[in-house]
């Protein structure tokens, strides 16, 4: 990744706040270094499933609280289209008919709680689709070009950081890389780690999240590339087990 | 050239563009159709992230190593070059630019190749990316072929902003983030079927567009439910 693009400066950002909390880098830093670099009052995350139940898991204020609990409850608002349709959910202006009939109880339920414009981002890295983020504005905003690719930027990090936290969950391996090394591991696109998840998912017999969680979790504990890892894999240099322990080495290596 | 094949080509993609169509399986046939017609040897649609680095989004053949030649040019390259000045760039003979691109040159004699060009993706005053044509033979291009291949880059972007997309996003940021999504889901799936059936990634590839073409399904729609196995998929052994 190139120190200058833009995914490295929004890294910067959410960095920062992890840093003032005195905490790890987690989805909670996203939000508050979203609400501080865009044009809106607040930010919301939620995790979603299409097999299990959605929750919230954290937001800046309480009008995006309300908002999460909302959209999950109700079960419609941008959020869940974001989330159903796999591509970002802008709506300037909830007071617009349009948006009246698209979400009858959300909409004016929103208003109610203090939104005025809502902008749902799903996190997602192909069929990969673990929540998403969710920013309001108290009065109508459009987010012109350079603020929407920013969103987008916050949304692909807070994919990352939830999916790492997964990696924790599981208790695979212990010495994740510490926040300020980031995640240069997933600089510059390769499609080897595409193909090396959905080959995981046959190899380990799990869904494709969980595939992506058991890559990394490899690479972390054997202190490689990523993309190095998923070369591998394609290459047929590497194999996974089921059965083996997850941050065991695997034949190959 | 051969008038016939240009004019059915033409009426092929733009039959494709009005119905509801799939960008990457679209975007395979227009690379398909450049090494038919302006006697390419490979070719491949590459657009830029929000990052501005170039990433594969179609490739006449999805065999790793041609991928990994197209992706190199988020680097150094004809591509990278062509994508910056917004200009089309032609390399009769590939050997003379090792200087210039020395890991690319290498990597592309690596693969056979001895010519290459570059024609902007440009959208208004934008450039969104490149179609990059590869000849194995050195020597010039044919200026006549130039502008077909300058005419598909454009229809290429033309597909872009045509792609299905839930809310009619005119935002380009947008879309361009939809389509690449929509080739990591390929790229998952071909691995996925390369794994279950011991095929390789163009094989796999084949396969998974074969299969959306016989059933009529849009190809990332049929690749997420391939990887989701949402539903019964007889065929793909799912």
């Amino acid at each position: 990744m190139r120190s200058d693009s833009r995914s490295a400066r929004i890294q910067v950002l959410v960095a920062a706040q992890a840093a003032r909390r005195g905490a790890r880098v987690g989805v909670v830093d996203v939000c508050t270094a979203a609400v501080a670099a865009l044009p809106v009052g607040g930010a919301g995350l939620s995790a979603m499933s299409r097999t299990a139940a959605s929750h919230p898991l954290c937001s800046t204020d309480d009008i995006s609280e309300q908002l999460e609990e909302l959209q999950l409850t109700l079960g419609e608002g941008p959020c869940v289209d974001a989330f159903l349709h796999g591509s970002a959910v802008l709506a300037p202006d909830l007071l617009t008919g349009e948006l009246q009939d698209r979400w009858t109880v959300f909409a004016d339920a929103a208003l109610d709680a203090g939104a005025r414009a809502v902008f749902a981002l799903p996190l997602q890295m192909g069929a990969i689709s673990p929540g998403v983020l969710d920013l309001y504005a108290d009065v109508p905003t459009v987010l012109d070009a350079e603020e929407l690719a920013d969103a987008l930027a916050f949304a692909d990090l807070a994919t990352l950081l939830l999916l790492d936290a997964r990696i924790e969950e599981t208790g695979a391996p212990s010495h994740r890389p510490s926040p300020d090394r980031g995640f240069e591991d997933l600089g510059a696109y390769r499609a080897e780690i595409d193909q090396a998840t959905g080959i995981l998912t046959v190899q380990l017999g799990v869904g494709i999240e969980e595939a992506f969680i058991r890559l990394r979790a490899h690479a972390y504990t054997q202190g490689r590339r990523l993309a190095d890892v998923a070369a591998d894999v394609v290459a047929h240099r590497l194999r996974f087990s089921p059965h083996a322990e997850p941050d065991q080495a695997d034949e190959g290596t | 050239m051969n008038q016939k094949l240009l004019a059915k080509t033409f009426v092929e993609l733009a039959d494709n563009l009005v119905a509801d169509f799939d960008l990457i399986d679209f975007l395979r046939l227009l690379t398909d159709r450049c090494v038919a017609m302006l006697g390419a040897d490979a070719a491949g649609v590459l657009l830029a992230d929000r990052d501005g680095e170039l990433r594969v989004m179609a490739a006449s053949d999805e065999q790793v190593r041609l991928l990994e030649l197209f992706q190199l040019q988020s680097d150094e390259g004809p591509c990278l070059e062509c994508f910056r000045s917004g200009a089309p760039l032609i390399v009769a003979d590939l050997t003379r630019e090792v200087g210039r691109w020395p890991r690319f040159v290498t990597a592309a004699h690596r693969s056979g190749f001895g010519a290459v060009q570059a024609l902007p993706m440009r959208l208004r005053d934008e450039v969104v990316g490149a179609l990059n044509l590869f000849r194995a033979a050195p020597g010039p291009f044919d200026p006549a072929g130039t502008l077909i291949a300058q005419a598909l880059a454009d229809v290429a972007t033309i597909s872009l902003l045509q792609q299905r997309s839930s809310h009619r996003s005119t935002i380009l940021n947008e879309q361009l983030q939809t389509a690449l999504n929509s080739r990591v889901l390929i790229e998952q799936a071909k691995g996925k079927l390369a794994e279950r059936r011991g095929i390789d990634m163009e094989q796999a590839f084949t396969a998974l567009r074969g299969y959306a073409h016989a059933h009529n399904r849009r190809l990332s729609d049929l690749a997420r439910a391939f990887i989701d196995e949402s539903e019964p998929l007889p065929g793909l052994g799912s």
